[in-house]
């Protein structure tokens, strides 16, 4: 990355005479090139962070531990991510992120999609009041509600316990989901809805052999985003959880005051923490577009 | 980002939407008649839960923030005790408070400006490199934004480790500066420039990539137009980019608040998860307050006063989603 970017800041200088689509004219030489170093200089500052946790994660102890560090790993290692899967509770924490983020996706899409399907294709008395709620809730900082949640819980004998957390990230993400699929559902012209209507569909079919299948690509869309929220949520499940109980996030929290000094190990955990969060969002950054746009024109 | 294509992608559906309303209307008037029960039949599961998990807490937030509730009702099996106005009496009466609303209040002004600026200078920026200068920025940025809050924490507790942090390094290397074992927390300031840097980093992507999408909406005729007529850089920025940029910012400005006044996850994982008092704001305060001093009477009471502080902010961006989501 260090070691590239010049060489790209010198290949970009001969190329403004080539820039067609700079929205004005009579733009500058020296002003281009600056811009495009600035550009160059932006784009390794941010990613100098990340770039510093893959470096820290390959490196061997000592090396991690001094003063003046090294910017590549001298010796590459894979230990740092051994000693993090073996470290306690990480295997068990890593199951139960699993089970509870999918469980909570699958949850949240099958009831969102129903009362989405609602507001998206019914005009009915209290429609405004449930987008109203739906928009409100997601406005709530979740700390405030923890208080009354972990005493219910508990009353409940929920806490320490996947079902009742994973209750608790459904609701999380049902009204960003909701939100969302409202969108895509409007988005498929009412005119299909009416010819299945005429060529004797009922609506039960109309939902199920219409609408669900051309709402595909926000299906996926919203699943990963409810997936990256609840995978990343971690006060929550470390308030009404033990550690036989938590996410990998929650584990990140509770290994980083037990160890705090292990860095080398602190760093794979984050990468192996982060890298299906990372994977999904990547994807579905390009999906997002080609689904908004091809999903309405294949239908 | 939960909203970044919700408020862009309706208005295109705008104009087909809105065009054969009349006899839709009619329609859709009839079916609801006819099927009535069946648009609340779906809604009723969300409801339910949304109802029970969050309705509900918030109903019970507000009735303990009158009452007394610590360990001794929690494992005694005891009813907590009405005590009135007792908490938000000692919320008000309490110099921490103001100490940790003007605090909140400080971080989210400066975070939120510091974020807008640089992602806006970054939307612009984005507009004049070069097509290869534009994918590594926008790479760099796609990779930031998909780091998780708690991942990004760690990492820059690292990056600032007073030992062995390459910071310190880096400033070490400066000719007359000695930044060797140079503790970033011990002065709330750094400290705090620290806690600034991280959230403001992970919000630039946001911002920016979401301004550049609005800056393909400029007219190019306009921007030419007025170089013709002799506008400065910065003229044109402000009588024509700015304001067709308005409602995004607007949008983008609010959520920004809302995010950053609600700051926990960075200080609680800068701070092990036990903040000094120079380090609380008012969600970890409500947090420490409810379950590290096992008041929770208190600690609702604060997220009471969270909340109605953000109130405000709330309503405005509700009113702007709300019109979209009245569109069809």
């Amino acid at each position: 990355m260090v070691a590239t970017a010049p060489r790209a800041a010198v290949r970009k200088r001969r190329r403004p005479s080539r820039e067609s689509d700079t929205p004005t004219v009579g733009r500058s030489r020296v002003g281009t090139i600056a811009a495009n170093t600035l550009g160059v200089l932006f784009a390794i500052v941010m990613f100098f962070p990340v770039y510093w946790v893959i470096n820290t994660a390959f490196k061997p102890a000592p090396e991690i531990l001094q003063f003046e560090p090294t910017f590549f790993p001298h010796t590459f290692t894979l230990d740092n991510f051994a000693s993090a899967f073996n470290a306690p509770f990480f295997k068990q924490d890593l199951l139960n992120g699993v089970i509870v983020t999918c469980g909570a996706v699958v949850g949240a899409l099958v009831v969102g999609f129903l009362a989405a399907l609602a507001i998206a294709r019914f005009r009915f008395y209290g429609r405004k009041a449930i987008i109203l709620v739906v928009l409100s809730v997601q406005m709530v900082p979740f700390i405030a509600i923890l208080i009354p949640l972990f005493l219910m819980l508990q009353k409940a004998s929920l806490t320490n316990s996947l079902v009742g957390i994973t209750l608790v990230y459904i609701v999380l993400i049902l009204p960003y989901t909701v939100w969302t699929l409202r969108g895509f559902i409007s988005a498929i012209p009412r005119e299909l809805d009416e010819a299945a209507l005429i060529d004797g569909a009922s609506r039960f079919q109309i939902f199920w052999r219409v609408i669900l299948p051309l709402t595909g690509p926000g299906l996926v869309a919203t699943s990963v985003y409810g997936f990256i929220q609840a995978w990343n949520e971690f006060i929550i499940i470390n308030t009404l959880n033990d550690q036989a109980h938590q996410n990998l996030m929650a584990w990140l929290l509770q290994n980083q005051t037990s160890r705090g000094t292990f860095w080398g190990p602190l760093m794979a955990g984050s990468i192996l923490t982060a890298l299906p969060v990372v994977i999904f969002f990547l994807i579905i950054q390009r999906n997002i577009a080609t689904g908004l746009t091809a999903g309405a024109v294949k239908g | 980002m939960s909203v970044v294509d919700s408020p862009s992608a309706p208005p295109a559906q705008q104009p087909s939407a809105s065009a054969p309303a009349d006899g839709r209307a009619r329609r859709r008037r009839r079916s609801a008649t006819s099927g009535g029960f069946a648009p609340l039949a779906l809604t009723l599961p969300a409801m339910l839960l949304l109802a029970g998990l969050l309705g509900y807490p918030l109903v019970r937030m507000v009735v303990l923030s009158f009452q007394s509730l610590g360990l001794r009702q929690l494992f005694g099996n005891l009813a907590p005790d009405n005590v009135g106005f007792a908490n938000y009496v000692k919320i008000f009466t309490n110099e921490t408070f103001y100490q940790v609303v003007g605090r909140t209040v400080a971080f989210t002004v400066v975070s939120v400006l510091l974020t807008l600026l640089l992602g806006l200078g970054v939307a612009l920026l984005m507009r004049r490199v070069a097509p290869s200068v534009k994918i590594a920025m926008i790479v760099a940025m796609m990779f930031v934004w998909a780091m998780p809050q708690l991942v990004a924490t760690q990492t820059f507790r690292w990056l600032v480790d007073s030992d062995f942090g390459v910071l310190n390094y880096l400033i070490d290397l400066l000719p007359g500066v000695d930044f060797a074992n140079h503790s970033w927390f011990a002065d709330p300031i750094q400290g705090w420039s620290v806690i600034t840097s991280i959230v403001v980093w992970a919000g630039i992507p946001f911002i920016a990539i979401t301004l550049n999408a609005g800056l393909t909406q400029v007219p190019k005729e306009l921007l030419e137009a007025a170089v013709v007529d002799g506008a400065s850089a910065w003229q044109t920025l402000r009588s024509i980019t700015l304001p067709i940029l308005k409602p995004l910012l607007i949008i983008v400005t609010t959520l920004s608040v809302i995010w950053n006044f609600g700051l926990f996850t960075q200080v609680w994982g800068v701070r092990n998860g036990r903040p000094e008092e120079e380090y609380q704001v008012l969600a970890t305060w409500a947090y420490s307050t409810a379950f590290n001093n096992n008041n929770y009477g208190l600690g609702s009471a604060i997220a009471v006063v969270t909340v109605v502080l953000l109130l405000g902010v709330m309503a405005f961006y509700m009113r702007q989603m709300f019109r979209i989501g009245d569109v069809d």
